[in-house]
């Protein structure tokens, strides 16, 4: 592959999951009809959802999931000495993400009402950047695959990704959407990073914020927002905590 | 002396939408971060009728990286290549920097005012730049210098970071002995081989004498050197109609449509870069 | 100018029959807000039962129909060293149904910056051209302060504006297409009677406007009050969403973005609307925000709207229809800011 007369290298890639539910790897898998075409600008090699075969000479590595042993730090720490760039990707890695539910209760609660007679030994839930240092965060509650594809496109160039700054507002005005406030819904939209063509909003769904905070979000005024239109501090509270986005300003 | 402007549809059609097809012929490299690229139009009758002035800029693409203003860097008389200053510090110009020649990028323009170099006949010019700012300097001191019957006294003031950041310094030498300016460079740090000047910009005023009602002065360079630059020359007496400053702002079209390079009440890209200092006092936040 | 009468039935017949072989947009219902009220937008119509001819406001204005919020503006053909160009603005005809006298007013500003300035703009010209816009009266909502921008009255800009007067509606000629269309359907020639009830109507709509903003000293004020308070007070409030200049009907500012294929041999150029009020409106390449704040980004809003485009054009920029004040949800509105800057504004 050429651009402008520079040779583009095809990256070795790996995928690798920790405590997650295996829909953000999915996503990667997914998608047939483009599939041919990003296997052609990047080389697979260790990726347990499409090949049982894998090793560990690979340039980026796409993390999925939050830690919450001791074994995934020992086993992230190796991804990340071998891997150049470590992207995490979906909102476990990024955030926490719902697994977070757990760092709400005690410990030795939570693995007695999970696993009641056979304990494993288990921690609190961090994110990758809680242990190691992570290059690029891909956020999304699951990925868009899309949004995948742009960002490999990057890699291959050799630029820095820029995702957007702005909230959920402006693809979601964008889409001609009804402000599902006006319908007497929460939304975290105007605080949460947009990129995601406002697809809950969409679907009248307010947002749960699974891509994290936008830059500079303005939490006060919209919790003043939120207060002003009659929902209670718990029900905010529940919904900002939900993907472990907004620690703090509640 | 400068062409009435072109309103043939096509013409504004080729400026505005579509791009010129140019071929880069030589990257070379100046300093740790800065480059020259000399950029020929590929078709020769767009490169015959691509005319422009200097402190005008360019929108520069890569299709599919981006595109991004820089503003000409050669003279307005050559006609066989547009040489650009570019500094690596973004997605498009890191991409840039690592084309080689032969690469075809593509480029809209030219956009904006000019420094108004025919208003300038019979007056000392003084010209100033901070860092990059000697960028867009370089057209307008080609122009005096294929002019230089039409000006008297032509001071150059350069200010630089570093001695190693000092961009065209190459060229020094040629103007001061060939064209007859006086150029005095200055560096904010420097080790003991630095034989110059050190300190800022507005330190070499005390080595040169201005006179006021006969002088016109182009500034360039970082907002907070305007600031400082024309404030003195204020008190010198200099009318501030008579100073030019060339301002940087973000921009997506180059036509006056985004809005991007809003300053106060106008847009730089339309109406600047290149502003007298009265108006620059005029728009709210400008510098 | 030119004028008929149509039957609400003709009417009907006229919509079906531009329906057949055209696309037709007009106000839409699909959403209720939390008072049962019904939430319009301009959407494709699939049959004349869903046009709203009684609709309030739309949520959104039309003007996506000729600056979309994403359009390709050039593709490129990547081969090793060069690339081929290919730039297209050739559109469909469509037909905007229900069009306020705002709106089209709104397009009359864009025409300014869009079409008569230095560089028209090519792709906006191919819309602008190539859509028939049927205008339509209406009474003045509570918040509408047009009458206060001067643009509660549309006199060209369209093809036909319609009044409802009761079983007919009296109908302004402005186009050669309109005045086709029209004669296609049974139109009628206007009489004595129909001219009364027009003026009367009229009457009452202008009768009708409860909300007035006074913008005589606005263009200097913003000057005069650019360090004021009035700013940082609002720029609290704001969520810096663009919101406000999504759902504006002149809101124009936008960004390009290119984009490149998985096989890197083509590549997209895209235009994207933006808002000033975004964070990253301003920076420049190596990080430097020239607004980094989002109060400073909220006042050049107001300047734009307020002195720019008066100093530019003669006119403010603002056709007020007070989209902005209700999609704002942290109740930032034209006439909030304004009366406060004037300092009218019960505290």
């Amino acid at each position: 592959m050429k651009y402008l007369g520079i040779t583009l290298e095809r990256p070795k890639i790996g995928v690798f999951g920790f405590t997650g539910c295996e829909g953000c790897q999915l996503q990667i898998a997914n998608k047939e009809e483009t599939l041919k075409n990003l296997f052609n600008s990047i080389e697979v090699v260790n990726f347990r959802e499409i090949s049982s075969d894998g090793c560990d000479d690979y340039d980026v590595a796409f993390v999925e999931g939050s830690i919450t042993t001791e074994s995934e730090v020992t086993r992230l720490q190796k991804i990340r000495n071998q891997a150049k760039i470590l992207v995490a990707i979906g909102a476990c890695a990024c955030l926490g993400g719902v697994n977070n539910l757990k760092s709400r209760f005690p410990l030795s609660d939570v693995v007695k009402e999970v696993y009641g007679m056979h304990p494993v030994d288990t921690g609190p839930v961090r994110r990758l950047q809680d242990v190691v240092s992570v290059d690029i965060d891909l956020p999304g509650c699951p990925i868009s695959k899309s949004e995948f594809e742009w960002l490999v496109r990057n890699l291959v160039l050799g630029i820095k990704p820029q995702f957007p700054q702005y909230p959920v507002c402006v693809e979601c005005k964008q889409q001609l959407n009804s402000c599902v406030f006006d319908m007497g819904m929460m939304c975290l939209g105007p605080v949460t990073r947009g990129g995601c063509n406002a697809i809950c909003p969409r679907n009248r769904f307010g947002c749960w914020g699974c891509r994290g905070h936008s830059e500079e979000a303005n939490f006060e005024s919209l919790m003043r927002i939120l207060r002003e239109r009659g929902f209670e501090d718990e029900h905010i509270s529940e919904r900002i905590n939900f993907f472990n986005a907004f620690n703090g300003i509640l | 002396m400068s062409k009435p402007p072109d309103f043939n549809r096509q013409t504004i059609l080729m400026q505005s939408e579509r791009g010129f097809k140019s071929e880069i012929i030589a990257a070379i490299p100046l300093t740790a971060k800065e480059k020259l690229f000399h950029i020929r139009i590929c078709d020769p009758c767009e490169r015959e009728n691509f005319t422009f002035l200097p402190g005008q800029f360019i929108m520069i693409e890569l299709p599919g990286c981006g595109e991004i203003p820089i503003s000409i860097s050669s003279s307005t008389s050559n006609k066989e290549f547009l040489a650009l200053c570019i500094r690596n510090v973004g997605k498009v110009t890191g991409m840039l920097h690592r084309l080689k020649a032969g690469a075809i990028v593509g480029i809209r323009g030219p956009f904006g005012t000019h420094f108004p170099m025919e208003k300038m006949t019979g007056y000392n010019v003084l010209l100033m730049a901070g860092g990059l700012g000697i960028a867009p300097l370089r057209a307008p001191i080609y122009w005096a210098n294929n002019h230089r019957s039409d000006y008297k006294d032509i001071i150059i003031l350069y200010g630089a970071k570093e001695p190693e950041q000092i961009l065209f310094g190459y060229q020094f030498e040629e103007w001061r002995t060939i064209y007859n300016l006086n150029i005095l460079t200055i560096v904010q740090k420097a080790d003991k081989r630095w034989p110059g000047r050190k300190g800022i910009i507005t330190d070499l005023f005390g080595d040169i004498h201005i006179e006021p009602d006969n002088t016109f002065a182009i500034v360039c360079g970082p907002p907070v050197m305007f600031k400082f630059v024309c404030a003195h020359l204020s008190t010198l007496g200099l009318p501030r109609q008579r100073m030019f400053v060339s301002l940087e702002r973000r921009m997506h079209c180059g036509m006056g449509k985004c809005c991007r390079c809003n300053v106060g009440s106008t847009f730089t890209c339309l109406d600047g870069p290149v502003f007298d200092y009265w108006t620059v006092m005029n728009l709210k936040e400008a510098i | 100018m030119l004028f008929k009468t149509i039957t609400k039935e003709n009417f009907r017949n006229m919509i079906e029959g531009i329906m057949e072989n055209n696309e037709v947009i007009g106000p839409k219902s699909r959403d209720r807000d939390t008072k049962g009220a019904k939430i319009y937008r301009f959407l494709k119509l699939n049959s004349f039962d869903e046009l709203e001819m009684d609709y309030t406001r739309s949520y959104s204005s039309p003007k996506n129909y000729f600056l979309p919020f994403k359009e390709d503006l050039a593709t490129y053909d990547l081969r090793d060293t060069g690339w081929e160009q290919e730039i297209r603005y050739t559109i469909h005809p469509r037909i905007i149904v229900g069009m306020r006298a705002c709106d089209i007013n709104a397009l009359l500003k864009l025409d300014q910056v869009m079409l008569k300035s230095q560089y028209p703009n090519p792709y906006y010209s191919a819309r602008r051209r190539n859509t028939v816009i049927i205008g339509l009266d209406h009474e003045p909502l509570e918040d509408c302060f047009c009458r206060s921008m001067n643009t509660d009255t549309a006199f060209h800009g369209f093809d036909l504006f319609m009044t409802d007067i009761g079983e007919k509606y009296f109908v302004a000629i402005n186009s050669d297409t309109g005045y086709m269309i029209l004669n296609r359907f049974d139109s009628c020639e206007v009489g004595e009677e129909d001219q009364l009830l027009y003026k009367e109507v009229r009457g009452r709509i202008e009768s009708k406007f409860k909300t007035q903003v006074d913008i005589t000293i606005v263009p200097e004020l913003m000057d005069l009050e650019f360090e004021s308070d009035v700013w940082k007070r609002w720029g609290d409030k704001c969520l810096s969403c663009g919101s406000c200049a999504m759902v504006c009907p002149t809101c124009y500012c936008y960004g390009i973005e290119e984009d490149i294929d998985l096989n890197f041999d083509k590549a997209t150029k895209r235009r994207f609307l933006y808002s000033c009020n975004l964070l990253d409106f301003a920076t420049v390449a190596g990080g430097h925000n020239f607004r980094p704040e989002a109060h400073i980004r909220l006042k050049y809003r107001y300047y734009h709207q307020f002195r720019g485009f008066v100093e530019a054009f003669n006119q403010s920029l603002c056709v007020g229809c007070n989209r902005c004040g209700k999609a704002c949800l942290a109740g930032i509105s034209p006439k909030a800011v304004i009366d406060d800057l004037i300092g009218t504004e019960k505290r």
